[in-house]
């Protein structure tokens, strides 16, 4: 074994921590004072300190709608991409290498292109004069567009797309780790397809559908780009009104509150998620 | 092999729609740059180069496009070098916590990007560094430094130190021993980590935009703040070049490293 020498240990990680305590933790700590900062429309910024950014984010009738269309949205896009993640993700599974490997790169490209490319991509589909309505109106099927845009069937199927490849690389290895023989197993005892299923596949990757769906869930909730880019400047989530208040309107304490906000939300979901991962890993 | 354990058409057909939905924006992003409308139709009605050559003869196009190239370039260099070396020392346990050590330097994966975007934008306005090109820098290095160093510790832990300690006992000095033995080792893990760092900080948007100056602008952000005021076949074309830009970065990532093992 090599003797840890703690000087050379220090200089090693010093200039790394030192960019992250100065850019990283100064900057978020630096923002709760302001986030207890009372704003004044057409004053701005006062020296008083106050709650109410806090408690207005519960109380007022436009932040709880707000806060409330983004968890919709969370869980909107999570159910989605679990329900198109997880066929794939078992054919891969069971896939040939070959195939397998095929058709791996084929979810990492789109995960690897630009967020704001796929989210212009799907501008390109879903606007009033965008492909789907072009097309659905030379066929006959309807006389006017369809509104697909600033509204949650725009954002769900934007976001389900741009967060799918996450879930589907989260189950493959899972579903890969279960023995043949188990599901052979109980085929053996005559046991149907779909009581296989949910007898012995879908307990067998309980965690990896967790880990799949924390994951998708906070990237959306967090989520920015797409939301700003298929959602507008009307139709907002907690990220693009954070967004706003830093660069629209400037109300710098409300967005620092709601900023805390969204990141307890974040941290309680990965906390509870991750106690109970824990706690099925101890019991199997 | 029972004939069960093997997917069906049913499963296989689904699974082939899914990869087809994933794969349609992409499709309908490049036929938007080479369609003569400024709007899609399907078939395209007419071909076309024109978008091209009005974004690449584009001054504020290509401004974009360098400083997203070298905010990249950069970004990741610095965070190949700080992480590096601090995913040594944390692996070879050289300094007490660890692994508190470690959380903190993995905690910008978990906070949302935006909150970190206005956090900067606040810490920069009170200390004076707003729209300087070295904040945005250090920021994009805070974002991507995780990915080099979850990359290099992973790397690391496949290394056998007894391996560094024989060559010190053939009489090489420490970072002899470090770069001769093991960096080779960890080399294909690092080259995964630094694609994954070049590529987020090419993503960045929640981070950038609240820290650029008024004068300048990085590729996504031109992008994303362009959309508001309308979809323009333009940005079909630049979508379009960097589209061919990462597939061609991943088969070259592929050729080298076998990137997908990393992912």
């Amino acid at each position: 074994m090599s003797t840890p020498s703690k000087p050379a240990g220090v200089a090693l990680v010093s200039p790394l921590l030192l960019v992250l305590v100065l850019v990283f933790a100064a900057p978020v700590l630096l923002m709760l004072p302001l986030s207890l900062r009372e704003y004044v429309p057409g004053t701005g910024i006062t020296d008083r300190w106050t709650l109410a950014n806090y408690t207005q984010i519960f109380t007022d009738d436009y932040y709880r709608e707000v806060v409330v269309r983004t968890l919709e949205l969370g869980f909107g896009v999570t159910l989605i991409c679990l329900l198109l993640g997880y066929p794939l993700a078992y054919y891969m599974a069971r896939a040939t290498p070959r195939m397998r490997f095929a058709l791996t790169m084929l979810v990492i490209f789109p995960m690897l292109l630009n967020l704001v490319v796929r989210s212009f991509g799907w501008i390109a589909l879903l606007a009033n004069r965008g492909l789907v309505n072009n097309l659905l109106v030379d066929m006959g099927l309807i006389e006017r567009p369809i509104k697909m845009m600033f509204n949650l069937t725009g954002l769900l199927l934007g976001m389900s797309h741009i967060f799918l490849p996450f879930m589907v690389l989260m189950l493959v290895p899972v579903i890969q780790a279960i023995p043949r023989d188990v599901q052979n197993a109980a085929y053996t005892l005559s046991a149907s397809r779909p009581r296989v299923f949910w007898s012995v596949t879908l307990p067998m990757t309980a965690p990896g559908i967790l880990s799949g769906s924390i994951l998708v869930f906070v990237l959306t909730i967090s989520a920015l780009v797409t939301p700003r880019m298929l959602g507008g400047p009307t139709y907002k989530v907690m990220a693009t009104l954070i967004y706003d208040d830093f660069l629209q309107t400037l109300e710098w304490p409300n967005g620092a509150a709601l900023a805390f906000t969204l990141t307890a939300m974040t941290l309680v979901i990965i906390g509870i998620s991750s106690r109970i991962l824990k706690r099925w890993s101890g019991s199997a | 092999m029972n004939a069960e354990g093997r997917p069906g058409w049913v499963l296989a057909t689904v699974s082939m729609a899914v990869i087809v939905f994933l794969q349609i924006p992409v499709l309908v992003v490049v036929l938007a740059a080479f369609s003569k409308t400024a709007y899609l139709t399907i078939p395209p009605q007419g071909l076309t180069l024109h978008w091209f050559e009005v974004v690449l003869t584009d001054a504020d196009y290509l401004g974009a496009a360098w400083t997203s190239l070298w905010l990249a370039l950069a970004s990741t260099g610095g965070s190949l070098v700080l992480g590096l070396a601090a995913a040594y020392a944390l692996h070879r346990k050289f300094v007490p916590g660890s692994e508190m050590l470690t959380s903190l330097v993995m905690a910008p994966l978990v906070l949302p990007s935006v909150v970190l975007g206005v956090a900067l934008l606040q810490y920069y306005t009170l200390t004076g560094m707003r729209g300087y090109s070295a904040g945005l820098w250090i920021a994009h290095v805070v974002i991507t430094v995780p990915y080099v160093v979850r990359a290099s510790l992973a790397g690391l832990s496949a290394v056998d130190p007894s391996l560094e300690d024989a060559a010190r006992v053939l009489g090489a000095d420490g970072p002899t021993g470090f770069r001769l033995v093991t960096l080779p080792l960890v080399k294909p893990g690092l080259v995964a980590g630094g694609l994954f760092a070049f590529i987020t900080s090419l993503d960045n948007v929640p981070v950038t935009v609240f820290l650029l100056s008024a004068s300048q602008s990085t590729l996504p952000v031109k992008i994303f703040t362009s959309v508001e005021h309308g979809v323009d076949p333009g940005i079909a074309a630049v979508s379009t070049l960097l589209i061919a830009a990462t597939g061609l970065v991943l088969v070259l990532a592929e050729r080298w490293t076998g990137f997908h093992k990393y992912v």
